[in-house]
């Protein structure tokens, strides 16, 4: 059964729910009070027991990453949040910048005091102009209530919040390479160590939040830290609360809606995105942004070890897994940003295929040779596969190119354009095969629908 | 002292050594492109990968899911590898296991970045400056050895871009390394390029409005590990392979870079210099002036003996020597050193003066100063100031503009010089002409236009030497190519005119020279 909340976007459907009369009329404001009347430890603890595992697609959990800030140190601390949101497939962020920024300007604060920093930068994609009006627009209010500056919400903590537009780099949203953006530096990863929380924005101690991530942080001090985390069926794997879940594609209806943690592909899909198109079946559906490896109906859990986090769904379709940061790395994929993007029957897998992998020879930042090369190797055969000329010998150098690109790159972009390479040929190699010997004539020869 | 093991050897290291430092101080090699010892880490071309065992207790190797096709049965076979780490970034830990040549993931994966780095490569190896001496080359052969799958037309870029006077780029060639970014930024000081695009269209660019002119632009084409920048001075002169090396100082200016000096021994021409690795001199570098002075060998210089100014013969000019220098008393002559002559060379004039003739009234000659540039390049532009002081030893030589004065004064009837170069002006030199002036110099200069006799000496790329730098370091650079024309080491000219004199000087060799330099504080801290 779905679990629908309305927590995140609870200022959603209000009129003006930007606004901070709108955010306060549903309690805004309230937990950061509760927050910054506490210690930094406590505020830190309440968040761990949260269990908010990070929303931009690694899944770190939020309240952890926040303990590896210094705690005295010479140098500023800086709040970063991460509103990039550059992965195909994605735009919940956007959603909550457009209709609930007071809630991240509230999580800001929330963040701000619990890592000992006294600004956040929030790092905006370039295109989302609309976003960083309301962003602008919720600071300026809060800036003029009080609740951002010298003494943050009256507590002797000054707090201001700036954002900051990027140039439109997806490889922007890798964090070091934010930091490098913001910084007004050429963005491309940098080496860690040291991480962010030694050596981040400006040289100073920094956490990287992502944009979600800090939207959810005054929930915890509403219901607190362990009644939030207990929102989630995936409580016990620490994988808490509720977050936004996002479906695109081939559905009748695509969108954003927020549930607890525990939602299922098949209710995702088929409920909330009110299942595939008429006349037509789900062929795959990449579960959160494009550089998670796609699952398909058929795909069943394979699981018999009871260790697995998947043991209880041992031979059950993985589309009836709960969509938790464990659970879907133990089914060889990625929750990612949780936002599936659904392929019919009806579209070509192969043109979806290729799409995607002219998507990272795009984006890649060039800075490590295996990735620049071959993301631009992996898109060269699939041009050539598309227009009917590639071999199958060509087709054998897919996977040993996203082999050897996985664990050898500077940043996790390497995963990310090489890990849906594997799936797709895994799951796809006769249609592979037949663009081969029908020379790129046996697909529908359609992406769009 | 902690120690890793590489392969099973074991490699001891300091505190805050990467496994590449440590391996490297003991004489293992892991292939790289970016990483220098000289600059920073930027871990982007992923050659140098190995397989990382921490130590117990330290962790675990992640292990990654990766791919293989079965072609018997036609499948697709899940497998595991080991994250692999880069020894130029990854930090020494005491008994960490590293696995490099022995581990077959490492073999994999330094193979797939071979062929990686080479799939948009021109392959241009015949035209291109770089060959046999490039690592595409070199790592081809050690970690490659696969036949080309990627046949079709490679990305075309920028070809044969002018950087600047001395540099021309080719982004084809380019592994986007940023060695010379990062050399330019961190050793130069002057960050002029950077790079642009991103993905395989990535390629470096001097930024707007300047050009690579500053006093390291050479400095570039020597940290990049392919052909990308090759310089305009060798381009298209010579293949590597037929040059030899010799390991020469530098003899631009009082820092006493050391340099290797390449010479074609069929020709006995000399094509360029290039730095030598000494971290108490100039660590990895030299400047553009000292590179570019390898000409020198070969420009402006003295090949045939001259009297009055017309060529001679070797024994005619000895013997005019002989007329000149007849019955000379001591205290008449003026013992000119010079500050660009070796220890040898100036010792043998201060044994010729204090031994044979008497005399003790030395002087120091040599290039005038000029500007320091904080990076390697000190404003005093002689090689061996240093050094001629000391083997001067208890009669310090005085300035040139002493001597000047003492001409004017009637002081001297003779004068014997080391070197043509003065750091006074030509046109104050004019008393000098009414002396008897022997003047035994590799190169035209001010003094070998007034010298009644001029006796040709070696330069530094043909005869051995030690010079003493700024920092007192005494470092001998060896002879590279054969003497030219009727040229000598300048002690040997000295032992000639000794001989011709009849006097006894107390060697006749280069070892019994150095025998008698050693009393000296010179030749025991050579560096070579």
């Amino acid at each position: 059964m779905i679990n629908r909340t309305k927590l995140i976007s609870r200022t959603y459907d209000l009129p003006e729910g930007h606004t901070l009369a709108a955010y306060e009329s549903v309690g805004g404001y309230k937990s950061a009070r509760k927050a910054l009347a506490q210690t930094r430890d406590q505020v830190i603890n309440e968040v761990k027991a949260a269990n908010i595992r990070g929303r931009g697609g690694a899944g770190f959990p939020c309240g952890v990453k926040w303990s590896f800030m210094p705690k005295a140190s010479a140098k500023p601390h800086y709040l970063v949040i991460n509103a990039d949101e550059g992965e195909p497939g994605t735009f919940k962020d956007r959603t909550i910048m457009e209709k609930n920024p007071h809630s991240v300007v509230e999580g800001c604060i929330i963040g701000c005091y619990a890592i000992g920093a006294h600004a956040a930068y929030i790092y905006v994609r370039d295109e989302l102009h609309l976003s960083k009006e309301r962003l602008w627009q919720a600071i300026h209010e809060a800036r003029k209530a009080g609740y951002l500056g010298q003494k943050a919400l009256g507590f002797d903590y000054p707090v201001d919040v700036f954002v900051h537009t990027g140039a439109g780099a997806y490889i922007c949203g890798e964090e070091t390479s934010l930091l490098n953006s913001l910084e007004g530096r050429r963005g491309e990863p940098r080496l860690k160590p040291p991480f962010p929380a030694q050596v981040g924005a400006f040289g100073c101690p920094s956490t990287v939040n992502n944009l979600e991530t800090i939207a959810a942080v005054p929930l915890v001090f509403e219901v607190g830290g362990d009644s939030f985390s207990q929102m989630s069926a995936l409580h016990h794997l620490k994988d808490g609360g509720v977050r936004l879940f996002g479906v695109s594609g081939h559905v009748r209806t695509p969108g954003v809606f927020e549930t607890a943690v525990g939602l299922t592909l098949r209710e995702l899909v088929y409920e909330l995105g009110g299942g595939p198109l008429p006349g037509s079946k789900v062929l795959g559906v990449i579960p959160g942004g494009s550089s998670c490896p796609i699952l398909r109906p058929e795909d069943v859990v394979n699981a018999p070890d009871e260790k697995s986090p998947l043991h209880p769904w041992h031979g059950k379709p993985v589309f009836d897994v709960p969509m938790g940061v464990d659970t879907y790395r133990a089914l060889g994929t990625m929750l990612g940003t949780c936002c599936a993007i659904v392929l019919s029957d009806k579209a070509d897998p192969v043109l979806a295929f290729h799409n995607i992998m002219r998507f990272y020879r795009h984006e890649s930042c060039g800075q490590c040779t295996p990735c620049r090369e071959g993301t631009g190797w992996i898109e060269r055969i699939l041009d050539k596969l598309v227009a009917g000329e590639a071999t199958m010998a060509d087709i054998d150098l897919l996977h040993e190119i996203g082999s050897n690109i996985i664990g050898n790159t500077i940043c996790a972009f390497g995963e990310g354009a090489a890990m849906p390479v594997l799936g797709f040929v895994q799951k796809f190699r006769p249609e592979l095969e037949a663009y081969v010997n029908s020379k790129g004539k046996s697909g529908t020869g359609r992406l769009a629908l | 002292m902690p120690s890793i093991k590489i392969d099973g050897r074991e490699v001891p290291y300091e505190p805050g050594d990467t496994i590449i430092k440590a391996a490297h101080r003991a004489g293992i090699d892991i292939p790289h492109y970016c990483w220098h010892p000289g600059l920073s880490v930027a871990a982007n071309c992923r050659m140098c990968l190995v397989e990382v065992v921490p130590p117990p207790g330290k962790g675990n190797v992640m292990r990654l899911d990766v791919l293989r096709w079965d072609a018997a049965s036609k499948k697709y076979v899940s497998d595991k590898k080991p994250k692999l780490q880069p020894a130029c970034q990854w930090s020494c830990d005491d008994g960490m296991q590293v696995f490099s040549e022995s581990s077959p993931h490492v073999s994999e994966a330094r193979k797939a970045v071979q062929e990686l780095l080479l799939l948009n490569h021109p392959v241009d190896c015949p035209i291109c400056d770089q060959a046999g001496e490039c690592r595409l080359q070199d790592y081809w052969l050690e970690h490659g050895r696969y036949r080309k799958r990627m046949k079709d037309e490679i990305i075309h870029k920028p070809k044969a871009v002018s950087f600047g006077p001395t540099i021309v780029y080719d982004a084809e060639r380019c592994i986007v390394c940023t060695r010379c970014v990062r050399f330019v930024e961190e050793v130069a000081k002057d960050p002029v390029l950077e790079k642009r695009e991103r993905g395989n269209l990535g390629e470096i660019f001097v930024a707007p409005g300047r050009t690579l002119d500053n006093n390291y632009t050479l400095m570039t084409e020597h940290v990049c590990p392919v052909g990308a920048l090759t310089a305009k001075d060798f381009r298209f002169k010579a293949r590597v392979w037929f040059l030899r090396t010799a390991r020469t100082v530098c003899q631009g200016c009082a820092t006493g870079c050391n340099a290797y000096l390449d010479y074609d021994p069929r020709s006995m021409k000399v094509y360029r210099h290039r730095p030598r690795e000494n971290a108490q001199v100039n660590q990895y570098w030299m400047c553009d002036k000292g590179m570019l002075s390898y000409r020198e060998a070969h420009e402006r210089r003295v090949l045939r003996a001259r009297v009055g100014g017309n060529e001679v013969g070797v024994k005619e000019a000895l013997e005019e020597v002989k007329a000149l220098l007849a019955g000379v008393k001591g205290d008449k002559v003026a013992f000119v050193l010079s500050a660009q002559h070796s220890n040898e060379d100036n010792h043998a004039l201060v044994s010729l003066a204090k031994g044979s003739l008497g005399g003790a009234d030395f002087f120091l000659t040599g290039r005038a100063p000029g500007q320091a540039d904080g990076v390697l390049m000190v404003e005093d532009r002689n090689p061996n100031t240093a050094g001629a002081i000391q083997v001067a030893t208890t009669t310090p030589p005085r300035q040139m503009s002493d001597l000047l004065e003492a001409i004017k004064n009637g002081r001297y009837t003779h004068v014997i010089a080391l070197g043509a170069e003065v750091p006074v002006d030509a046109k104050t030199l004019a008393g000098l002409e009414r002396l008897k002036t022997v003047v035994i110099a590799a190169h035209e200069g001010p003094l070998t236009r007034v010298a009644k006799v001029v006796l040709p000496a070696c330069s530094w790329a043909e005869a051995e030497g030690t010079y003493v730098n700024a920092k007192n370091l005494a470092q001998r650079s060896e002879r590279a190519i054969t003497a030219q024309g009727d040229s000598q080491p300048g002690w040997q000219w000295v032992v000639a005119v000794a001989q011709a004199l009849g006097h006894k000087i107390g060697f006749s060799k280069l070892s019994e020279l150095r025998k008698s330099l050693s009393g000296a504080p010179t030749a025991a801290s050579a560096s070579v």
